[in-house]
């Protein structure tokens, strides 16, 4: 420990132990129990405790005085569970009976701060810290502290609830490893004695009438089949495996979340390999009897597993397919949507919960929608993975929800008494539109007919220009439709886009134009986003343009860099910029209109410099870095004065993010002149022939300011700035390296007094550098500073002080005293 | 789930709730209807882009439409100080934020939205900071009231909160200030600007250190108008954007400030400052006095720690922290009065100037929170967001005043409240009229005895008569005859003892139907 720290400990210990005194923070006990942790990590915890006597004064100070605040009670709780961690010191607290009075049968249990969670929650912390060894074990079981654990899972606390259950979880696995015996570390059969305990424990649990008795065991099981993987575990699913069985015959099924929970945790353990026959008996139990909504994950989870027998994988995935299948069926029309009757032969077949589902998908509005959100989500998930059910039912699922999203639109009928129900249920439910959307986009991955080709985008057609579409879902649509056009099907060798979505396209923008006008800026701002995305990846195809271009889309998008939202501003910003880039700018209407003659460049640097959020400030420097990385015809025209002009209004903004893109952008500019950054293991290779000349670039980059940007930003009070600003000038450093100009920094004019800036800059004070300084004396400047050192100390992050534990300490010792009114004061 | 907040005080996962406790392995849409967020500090929003859109919350988001506002651009302060200061890489984004804030339901006072068939809630005014809200949330005939942070006294921009007589199962309080009646915030004022006007006077420089919204608006209208008043030349300065951005949404939402402000805000916007000015970094090396507003309000990083540090070596100046100080921080230190602060790089940083702490916090006090209670009659109240102590001797005042539960869980507690539920039942008109037939005429108001055979069916119950019950259950009726064998001692004859047992028995059964 950092002797100051040792010296500071006494009086904090001494403030601790002082019931008078409150401490400020219950953040400051949490850090400073972070601290001892570290400091027992890495040094004995005995010598710690012998050096500073303080500390045991502390806790046998808690054990004498009842009327200790509970914060300090439990956090000495856990501080002796630290210390006692390891085995010589738990054998010297032991020794002074302090950890039998914390932990033991007549501690804290019996006194009336037990009544407070804390105290539980520190008292259960600080066992699960000291429980790391033989002697712990046999402490646990002596002091009466396991049939505490057992009444504490049941605590009203939820905290105190789930930390005790892990602390059981903890001490069987502890007490079976310190069970195994001889060099191979196997178990020999006979479970020690605290181990039993806790079995007989979970076997009393499982049989329970009660509820949140049986949810307990199960939970504990659960986790402990999740951790240990050690060959015990598999005796102990033998020994409880017909217990948990029997649940499966209860009705109506007790604590079935945490049932399904156990039967996939033991599926997943890699320890139970040769006892899979009667787990897999119980689960197939378990997914014919649950409800739907409960066999669901158990289905999923079956159907994940990459050893699970094929019978079973049938059955899951029934139990998945079954809502969807249970949709189509009821609200099939002759001749029925298609795909919908092409369930693949077998999936389907023994699903005894058929009747379930229908029963519950029609019971009420929220089983319905909760069912289908589930059900759609799952299948999302199990779509991209390689053990999925084969073959995966594309076109039925893709019929299905085609079906679902229409039957929430209100645009698809059923003559069927349970599918006019479910037309009704399911009207304008936003929940199930956003989940079948979602499913629809994953779907896109897959190979499709034509056909539904041509109904998935009728249906996001219907999405995207309904009126009635909410902006989340509006959403959602968009970004589905993206992914269905990325992945359409191209003639091989011909980069456009397929008939079907060229067709979408050009029905698109007109839709587009509409919400682009939308009241909402959600929507505005979810049909630029979309928007950039589609020039991005179309903008140069030839039948994109067209239909682009015949639209009022680029005018609107221009015009919506007014808009009164900074959100949708950032995203008319990029919008336009992505579309300029492609040359799809918005044609000016009378060149005579200063705006148009302004052009968007000028329009984008008026934002730079007088937009009062930063989100467009910083879109704006993202749109110039990219073109100037992409050549883009504004900037190649003069890019000097782009540049030197972009620098100049990047240098005044308040924001810092806005400083730092605009050090990026002088970054780009430097690679061009200058070259890629020199790799430390690449062979060297002669510089790129478009590399201008070093001495010219220099030049050209003291007229720009651009060194004068830079230095500046060195002297940054945000600190990501001066981080990118030191890595700016570490690569000109390392570029300009081999350049000549050597006179010493202090014969150059201007180097001088830069130098004295520097120094007062180091010395935590503001300064400006000389306005017009010369290439050599900036490259003076650049080689006498210490960037490197600057960056290391930029790199460890500007809080170090504040994180110390010297400082921590000087804080609560501070606050001992001094606390009045301050204390209740948050916002 | 109403709030989603989070810890400044820590710079690790314990900064944000752990949502595990909601489910380990479901999907959290699946748990929640839809979250509630009462207003716009980060101990009420602060983790919700993290919810959102990294633990992958996806249902709606519900509050008022100055907190849908004003809320990314705290969330905004928050994440480039913690990225900025503490160099983290694992928190949210700005696009996180965004796209965070476009799945939130604007919602207007006294407006109920159905969140679905069975829920729906309402807002209601709560005073604490612009668009601050309290709710009611409503499942059948059952309801619970959030206030999130509410103040019962108006102050310079903003009214007292309200809400009606609507008699909830439950209401949840903020109780932050449970014990304590305060002093009248007009004191705090006179107190604040006393001290202001005294250093400015000698000579000195003032830093107030704020955050971009909330508190440092009323500062600034409690300056601007004694600036006004005593006809004061001494600049005061605000970090550019705020006033401007403060002043958009003042106006944008008029309709939350009190009603001064409503009433006078076409003759003169009160938002719009004379006398306070852009800052400019070069300002702090200026001579003379001056009165800064600098962010981050706890002297943590940026430009206010970049002015105490230049500022803090002179007697004749102050800083005033009007708010709440992580420790660790500069703010913290100097308020515990610590004087000789470690910076960067192992200098030591002499502090002399004067350290004020002033608080402004608009939350109801123990009178405030009673007087909330009584407008609302709730059955059962539950105290959050306070201290045990302080709680405790509320939670008996307010038992003893209004005679009911009150509770005050602590964090991860459950509380089970016994409630008796309005079941409705329909009945058959046949069971009516043949009530009626009897000749008993309904009284609305009189509670009555009916007899019928109560029938579940598709989640719901009737009342129908037993004969119509067999039929529609398809049910065959069955007779259930008892007999006994009773020995009689009568020395009547036969067959009068028989005939007066038959009418004694007629006569009972008659009274029995």
């Amino acid at each position: 420990m950092d002797p100051e720290c040792s010296r500071l400990l006494p009086a904090l210990c001494a403030a601790l132990a002082d019931p008078r005194q409150p401490l400020a923070d219950d953040t400051c006990l949490e850090k400073l129990l972070d601290w001892f942790k570290t400091v027992t990590e890495a040094e004995s915890s005995l010598l710690l405790l012998q050096e500073n006597p303080a500390l045991v004064e502390l806790l046998s100070h808690v054990l004498k005085s009842q009327d200790m605040s509970s914060r300090v009670l439990s956090f000495s709780l856990r501080l002796a569970g630290t210390f006692a961690a390891q085995e010589d010191c738990f054998l010297y607290l032991q020794q002074g009976e302090l950890l039998l009075g914390l932990f033991g049968e007549g501690g804290p249990q019996c006194w009336a701060a037990w009544s407070v969670p804390t105290v539980r929650s520190g008292w259960i912390q600080g066992l699960r810290s000291l429980a790391q060894h033989p002697c712990a074990l046999h402490f646990l079981a002596d002091s009466g502290a396991v049939d505490t654990i057992f009444s504490l899972q049941g605590d009203p606390s939820l905290f105190v609830a789930s930390a005790a259950s892990q602390l059981l979880v903890h001490t069987l696995a502890l007490s079976m490893q310190a069970g195994a015996t001889g060099c191979s570390g196997l178990w020999d059969g006979v479970w020690p004695a605290c181990a039993q305990k806790i079995m007989g424990h979970l076997e009393e649990s499982l049989q329970s009438t009660a509820a949140p008795q049986v949810t307990q065991a199960l939970n504990v099981l659960t986790s402990t089949f999740g951790r240990c993987h050690s060959p015990w575990t598999e005796t102990l699913w033998g020994q409880l495996c017909p217990l948990v069985a029997r649940l499966l015959e209860r009705t109506p099924i007790p604590a079935a979340h945490s049932l399904v929970d156990l039967l996939l945790s033991v599926a997943r353990s890699p320890a139970l390999s040769s006892s899979h026959g009667r787990l897999w008996e119980a689960v197939a139990q378990a997914l014919r009897c649950l409800s739907p909504m409960q066999a669901g994950s158990l289905a999923l989870g079956m159907l994940k597993l990459p050893h699970c027998p094929q019978a079973l994988r049938v059955q899951a995935f029934g139990v998945l397919l079954q809502p969807l299948a249970c949709v189509v069926k009821a609200t099939a029309q002759a001749p029925g949507p298609p795909g919908c009757s092409m369930w693949p032969p077998g999936w389907l077949d023994g699903a005894e919960g058929s009747s379930l589902t229908v029963d519950t998908l029609l019971s009420s509005k929220s089983a319905c929608v909760g069912i289908l959100c589930q059900t759609l989500a799952q299948l999302e998930e199990l779509q991209p993975l390689p053990q999925r059910p084969a073959p995966w039912p594309q076109e039925p699922l893709l019929g299905a929800a085609v079906t679902i999203l229409r039957l929430c639109h209100g645009s698809a009928t059923s003559s069927s008494s349970g599918g006019g129900r479910l037309c009704a249920t399911l009207a304008g439910c936003v929940r199930v539109q956003r989940a079948a959307l979602d499913f629809l986009g994953t779907l896109s991955q897959e190979t499709r007919s034509q056909e539904l080709e041509k109904e998935v985008f009728a249906v996001l057609s219907e999405y995207l220009g309904s009126p009635d579409s909410s902006p989340t879902v509006l959403k959602k649509a968009f970004q589905t439709t993206l992914r269905w056009l990325l992945s359409s099907p191209r003639t091989p060798g011909c980069p456009d886009l397929g008939p079907q979505p060229l067709l979408f396209l050009r029905e698109l923008f007109p839709v587009l134009q509409k919400r682009l006008c939308s009241p909402s800026w959600e929507v505005r701002d979810s049909v630029l986003e979309f928007l950039t995305q589609l020039s991005r990846h179309w903008g140069g195809q030839a039948d994109f343009r067209r239909a682009l271009l015949a639209s009022e889309v680029p005018t609107l998008t221009q015009q919506l860099l007014q808009d009164p939202e900074s959100y949708v501003r950032a995203s008319a910003v990029a919008a336009a910029g992505q579309l300029s880039s492609r040359g799809l700018q918005a044609a000016p209407d009378s060149p005579e209109h200063p705006q148009a003659q302004q052009g968007l460049l000028g329009e984008l640097l008026c934002i730079l410099s007088t937009d009062s959020e930063g989100f467009p400030r910083r879109a704006v420097v993202q749109v110039f870095t990219e073109w100037l990385r992409d050549g883009h015809a504004d900037v190649a025209r003069d890019t000097e004065w782009f540049i030197a002009t972009v620098l100049q209004v990047v240098s005044q903004d308040l924001d810092w993010e806005v400083r730092v893109q605009g050090l990026e952008l002088a970054q780009v500019f430097l690679v061009q002149r200058l070259g890629q950054p020199r790799c430390p293991y690449m062979v060297a290779l002669p510089e790129a022939a478009s590399a201008t000349p070093i001495p010219e670039v220099l030049q050209s980059l003291c007229r720009l300011r651009l060194f004068d940007f830079a230095f500046r930003a060195l002297l940054d009070c945000d600190r990501p700035v001066a981080q990118k600003a030191c890595e700016l000038l570490l690569f000109l450093k390392d570029k300009t390296a081999m350049c000549g100009g050597l006179q010493e920094a202090g014969d150059i004019p201007g180097s001088a007094s830069g130098q004295v800036t520097l120094q007062r800059w180091r010395a935590g004070e503001q300064g400006q550098l000389p306005g017009d300084l010369q290439p050599e004396a900036m490259l003076a400047l650049l080689r006498s500073t210490d960037l490197e050192g600057l960056q290391a100390r930029l790199a460890q992050s500007s809080d170090h002080m504040e994180k110390s534990p010297q400082s921590l300490l000087q804080d609560m010792l501070a606050t001992v005293g001094v606390l009045g009114e301050n204390e209740a004061d948050c916002y | 789930m109403l709030d989603c907040g989070m810890h400044m005080g820590f710079n690790d996962d314990r900064r944000f709730p752990d949502f595990s406790y909601i489910t380990q392995n479901g999907r959290l849409t699946d748990f929640l209807d839809c979250v509630i967020i009462s207003h716009f500090h980060l101990d009420h929003c602060g983790a919700l882009p993290y919810f959102s859109e990294m633990v992958g919350y996806d249902g709606p988001i519900y509050m008022t439409h100055p907190t849908q506002a004003i809320c990314p651009i705290l969330l905004e302060d928050y994440r480039k100080i913690a990225v900025d200061k503490k160099g983290e890489a694992n928190f949210f984004t700005s696009q996180m934020i965004k796209d965070c804030m476009k799945k939130v339901v604007a919602v207007h006072l006294h407006q109920t939205v159905q969140v679905d068939d069975e829920l729906e809630i309402k807002a209601y005014y709560a005073g604490h900071v612009l668009g601050a809200a309290m709710f009611q949330i409503k499942v059948g005939s059952e309801s619970v009231v959030y206030t999130g942070d509410y103040n019962m006294t108006p102050d310079r921009h903003l009214g007292a909160a309200w809400i009606d007589r609507c008699r909830p199962n439950l209401l949840i309080t903020e109780s932050t200030y449970a014990t304590t009646i305060r002093d009248s915030k007009r004191c705090r004022e006179r107190d604040f600007l006393k001290k202001v006007h005294e250093t400015v006077e000698r000579g000195g420089k003032v830093l107030i250190p704020v955050f971009a919204l909330g508190r440092a608006q009323e500062l600034c209208i409690l300056l601007e108008t004694f600036w006004e008043r005593m006809n004061l030349k001494v600049p005061i300065y605000f970090s550019t954007g705020l006033t401007e951005k403060a002043n958009h949404y003042y106006k944008l939402f008029i309709t939350w400030t009190n009603q001064k402000i409503r009433k006078t805000f076409v003759q003169r916007n009160m938002f719009e400052f004379k006398h306070i000015k852009a800052f400019d970094r070069a300002f702090a090396d200026n001579p003379g006095p001056m009165v800064v507003f600098a962010t981050p309000g706890m002297l943590h990083a940026g430009q206010s720690l970049q002015i105490f540090r230049k500022w803090a070596g002179n007697e004749k100046n102050m800083v005033i922290m009007p708010g709440y100080c992580v420790q660790g921080t500069v703010g913290h230190k100097i308020l515990s009065g610590q004087r000789k602060l470690e910076m960067e790089g192992r200098q030591v940083l002499e502090v002399k100037m004067q350290v004020e702490y002033m608080s402004f916090s608009a939350h109801a006090d123990a009178k405030g929170i009673m007087q909330l209670v009584g407008q609302a009659e709730p059955e059962n109240v539950l105290l959050v967001h306070g201290e045990a102590k302080k709680m405790e001797f509320l939670r008996q005042k307010i038992e003893q005043e209004f005679r009911v539960s009150c509770y005050m869980p602590a964090n991860g507690e459950t509380v089970t409240l016994p409630t008796s539920p309005n079941i409705p039942v329909g009945i058959s008109l046949g069971l009516l009229k043949r009530e009626m037939a009897q000749g008993l005429l309904p009284e609305t108001k009189k509670p009555r005895l009916l007899h019928g055979t109560l029938i579940m069916k598709d989640s719901n119950l009737r009342l129908v008569s037993s004969e119509q019950a067999l039929k529609e259950l398809g049910l065959a009726e069955h007779q259930l005859r008892f007999t006994c064998r009773v020995h009689l001692q009568d020395t009547r004859k036969e067959q009068e003892t028989a005939l007066r047992v038959y009418s004694h028995l007629k006569s009972t059964s008659l009274m029995a139907r």
